[in-house]
């Protein structure tokens, strides 16, 4: 049975439809990481099961339990907040140890959780001191000891890391994987980093326009993007994409003919029901599936293009390259350029003229609702 | 030369109008107030040294204690108006239809002028009929003159200048709670927090600072009470409801006796600065504990 | 939000808690409604005791025509323009360039004129009273407008330099630094960067100030004698003392005298609130 379930939830703001009929099944012990674009539902979502939202309709149910009308300190929950939300006058100890006062523990099983959520975060230093006096990193690990000590049956966490520096969001995001793997709890993480959601998560979901597009293994969504939508949000640099049209479709081979190039690729699609010619379709690369140099027999599509900017990270190098007529739809970069990523400190330079390749095995095509027509053949594309 | 020397001198031009005209007027006629308390003066003629006379004088008055004490239940009755401006906000802070309308015409009280709360009080009061006496009335009682009586009069006016103190501290903990972190609150719903605990471990203490500022108006409130006294009873009966205010007020004015008057005004002033020297040094408190 | 926001999905609760403030409106308003009441009765209804019986002839307007023509309220509605409307302007200009000075310029004594400013808040009317009457009369302009205006103007400026100098100091400094590297003079820094900045807090000290000035009692009483220059608020006392059984008219009055600081604030309430709020919690 699933620790945590929601069923067909829907909200509403006003006239605003938040979240459409979202539906999640956690087991326990997963760490789940729920990722969008700005205003995706994805933070409604956690506040929902938080209990701080109210729902207009569908369920939430907790350790087998119906929660859809409990009081937020009634579910089991925990909660950590961007902003970390300490209380400015109590002491790190007294926030820390605030929750299983409201549940009139007594004071020596407080001060026992306290002082062991304390060591796991190492913060037992700090225990006198008020939250202003502490370091964003330190408020930090206040917040989460804050969980800790209610022992939870779910942690939900919202964003937070996004006002720690970058450094110490790497750090920080070491320790909660670590943390989830000696606490061995159930979580449900929120954040708009894909990178965040993919080193992290046992399991992604993928929040646009307050439905769910996707959700599973973090590299099954990379490889087998249910739609362009999750294509195009997971994986740094963006996946580039490319208009196109469809000509034949014959034997479960599609005739796609690119915008701008005059070229023609040859993508095999199996079964994709209806589609009709001069349908639109998409084309995706990945940076990292773009090659220089000259085609090969597995070659579907190559081009000349201008080297417009490098970017040289030292283990890997990023071009952004001008295509001519062939051009991407919104890249990275802001412009139509191509992005190509090398895995090595390539010497390019701006104004270089090169050859791009892409191999039919590394193809993505996507129909005219979005919706994953072909994806490239991987060695993990059996997940 | 000017451009030359523009950029201090400009300053200095803006600064010196305000500050005389402040410096004159306020803080000089204040200074001097003590100092005339140090004479017998009626007003017109000469004034003569008397030293500490005035003062010796008032603290053996019967009607300095009676106005100290009646100062006292300003202060106390006062002490309400927090709490219950408090109170009044909870109840309105809710984004319903209609809610914003139903906000601004509780703070009518605080626009109208004292002199308006006096009279229509002064109505209110009145025991044939007035609004209490409707009411008496309709349980088959006769109301009793409130305003006649000496052992009640001070603290029906004081009930009347609660009206437009309440909505004060009204808005001012409006404020207070548009400011609140509703992360922190969360938190606090999280944690368990319900009902009176969420207020008085969550909220309350986020809403210190605003409180402290309620707390601080409504005592200079009730210290400098004038208005109220002076339309609705002129101190009376027999000055059972003077304060300091309005009995300096009184000596001055009606008496002819400045010197006197100003002695009174001297040891009002003298409480003020207690209580003004405390608020300061905990608001400078309050806003390194914040920084 | 808090209290907690009743949910959107519950309108019947939503609308029987709007329904039960505006009860608690109602009853808190009371006094005023009294008042209403009163001023639409015909002086027989008075006369005949029937004090809160709904009008049988609905006077008001009669009432408020006798408060003109009958009494002086209309002189004294004038003398109260005459005397705050002058008294605002200046205090607002004053108040700008001190308060500008003190947010702007580091000297010595600037802490110790900003609480002068402070304190002086805070002062009893009562303990100035004897000078600055003294003062007036010395000077002849004792039972004129000009000593209300003066007073009011010197007075009102302590807390409006307050204000304005915390308004100014939360001005971001690189506006300044901005102004100077372009060569501004002080004058033009106050004219071309402060001043369009200052238009909400202008418009918030404008209407504090007006309220305070407009419903003043003690300076009135003090510094005027004659009706000639009496403001509406002395003039509100005096008529009730002179028409004790009128009732209906000097309800009437009442409401005459205090319409204007109440239409204010519907007018300005944004700013009046924000006024209050940014000068306290500032302060």
């Amino acid at each position: 049975m699933s620790h945590v379930k929601l069923i067909d939830i829907d909200k509403h703001y006003g006239g605003y439809h938040a979240l459409r009929s979202i539906n999640l099944s956690v087991d326990k012990g997963e760490f789940i990481v729920m990722v969008g674009p700005s205003g995706c539902g994805k933070s409604t979502t956690l506040k929902t099961i938080a209990g701080l939202e109210s729902i207009s309709s569908g369920e939430i149910w907790i350790n087998g339990r119906n929660v859809t009308r409990e009081e937020p300190g009634d579910r089991g929950i925990a909660m950590v907040f961007q902003s970390y939300a300490l209380y400015p006058h109590m002491t790190v100890a007294e926030n820390m140890g605030f929750g299983l006062k409201m549940a009139k523990r007594p004071q020596t099983e407080i001060d026992a959780a306290v002082k062991r959520a304390a060591e796991i975060l190492r913060i037992s230093d700090q225990l006198d001191k008020r939250p202003k006096q502490l370091s964003g990193g330190q408020r930090q690990r206040v917040a989460i000891g804050r969980a800790i000590t209610r022992s939870p049956e779910v942690f939900l966490f919202d964003e937070p890391l996004s006002n720690l520096d970058a450094a110490l969001r790497t750090q920080m995001r070491v320790e909660l994987s670590t943390l989830h793997q000696q606490l061995g709890s159930t979580m449900i993480y929120v954040t708009h980093d894909q990178v965040e959601a993919m080193t992290m998560a046992s399991r992604i979901v993928v929040f646009n326009k307050g439905i769910i597009e996707q959700e599973g293994a973090p590299l099954n969504l990379y490889h087998n993007p249910a739609n362009q939508f999750v294509a195009g949000f997971l994986g740094a640099p963006r996946i580039n994409f490319i208009n196109a049209k469809l000509v034949s479709l014959r034997d479960g081979i599609a005739e796609v003919a690119l915008e701008g190039g005059g070229t023609t690729v040859h993508v095999p699609v199996g079964d994709v029901g209806d589609l009709k010619a001069e349908s639109h379709l998409t084309l995706g690369i990945r940076p990292e599936s773009l090659k220089i140099g000259p085609s090969t027999e597995d070659t579907a599509i190559s081009f000349d293009g201008k080297v417009g900017l490098v970017e040289q990270l030292g283990r890997e190098t990023i071009l952004y390259v001008d295509g001519g007529p062939l051009a991407t739809i919104g890249s990275e970069s802001g412009t139509r350029n191509f992005t190509v990523q090398l895995g090595n400190a390539a010497g390019f330079s701006s104004g270089e003229q090169i050859k791009l390749s892409a191999s039919t095995s590394s193809l993505y095509l996507f129909g005219p609702d979005g919706r994953t027509l072909s994806r490239p053949k991987s060695i993990i594309a059996s997940l | 030369m000017w451009k030359k020397h523009r950029n201090w001198l400009t300053p200095v031009l803006f600064i010196v109008p305000g500050c005389i005209l402040f410096g004159t007027i306020i803080i000089a006629s204040s200074v001097e107030s003590i100092w005339i308390s140090f004479f017998n003066w009626d007003g017109v003629g000469q004034k003569s040294w008397v030293g500490l006379a005035n003062y010796s004088e008032l603290f053996a008055d019967p009607q300095f204690y009676v106005s100290l004490k009646n100062n006292i239940i300003w202060l106390v009755m006062f002490m309400a108006a927090p709490p219950l401006g408090l109170a009044l906000a909870l109840l309105v802070n809710q984004q319903i239809a209609g809610m914003r309308i139903l906000k601004s015409l509780f703070f009518i009280p605080l626009v109208l002028a004292t002199v308006t709360v006096g009279v229509v009080f002064g109505w209110v009061y009145d025991p044939n009929y007035g609004l209490l006496a409707l009411i008496f009335n309709l349980f088959g009682a006769t109301a009793p003159a409130l305003l006649a009586d000496e052992h009640f009069v001070t603290f029906a006016v004081v009930a009347a200048a609660l009206w437009p103190q309440i909505a004060f501290c009204m808005v001012l903990f409006l404020a207070g709670l548009n400011n609140l972190s509703s992360d922190i609150i969360g938190a606090g719903r999280v944690d368990g927090a319900r009902g009176w605990n969420m207020l008085w471990h969550v909220v309350l203490p986020q809403l210190r600072q605003v409180g402290f500022i309620a707390l601080a108006v409504t005592v200079v409130g009730a210290l400098r009470s004038f208005d109220m006294i002076a339309v609705m009873t002129s101190g009376g009966p027999f000055g059972s409801s003077e304060v300091l205010a309005y009995q300096m007020y009184e000596q001055s004015i009606f008496s002819y006796r400045f010197g006197y008057g100003a002695a009174i005004a001297t040891i009002l002033f003298a409480i003020m600065i207690v209580f003004i020297t405390w608020y300061l040094r905990v608001m400078v408190r309050m806003e390194r504990e914040t920084r | 939000m808090y209290p907690r926001p009743i949910p959107e999905e519950k309108p019947a609760l939503r609308g029987l808690y709007a329904g039960f403030v505006g009860l608690i409106l109602i009853l808190w308003l009371l006094p005023l409604f009294a008042v209403m009441l009163t001023a639409s009765k015909t002086a027989d209804e008075i006369m005949a005791g029937k004090y809160w019986t709904w009008p049988e002839h609905f006077n008001l307007v009669e009432n408020f025509q006798a408060v003109f023509q009958q009494t002086n309220m209309w002189g004294y509605f004038i003398n109260s323009l005459i005397i705050t409307l002058p008294s605002v302007l200046l205090v607002l200009i004053f108040s700008t360039l001190t308060g500008y000075v003190l947010a702007r310029y580091n000297f010595r004594g600037n802490a110790l004129l900003f609480s002068l400013f402070v304190g002086g808040n805070f002062l009893p009317a009562q303990i100035m009273m004897i000078p600055v009457r003294d003062l007036m009369v010395s000077v002849g302009l004792y039972d004129t407008y000009f000593a209300l205006i003066i007073f009011h103007v010197a007075f009102q400026t302590g807390f409006a330099t307050l204000f304005m100098r915390n308004f100014i100091a939360a001005l971001p400094d690189e506006l300044f630094q901005a102004a100077r590297a372009e060569g501004a003079s002080p004058w033009q820094t106050m004219r071309h960067v402060v001043i369009p900045l200052m238009r909400p807090a202008l418009a918030a000290l404008a209407i504090l100030i007006f309220t305070f000035v407009w419903n003043d009692y003690f300076w009135a009483i003090v510094l005027t004698q004659s009706d000639v220059v009496k403001p509406v608020t002395a003039g509100l006392n005096n008529l009730r003392g002179e028409w004790t059984s009128a009732w209906n008219i000097v309800a009437a009055a009442t409401l005459f005298v205090a319409v204007p600081p109440v239409l204010m604030f519907f007018l300005m309430q944004k700013h009046f609130i924000a006024g209050l709020t940014m000068g306290a919690v500032k302060g």
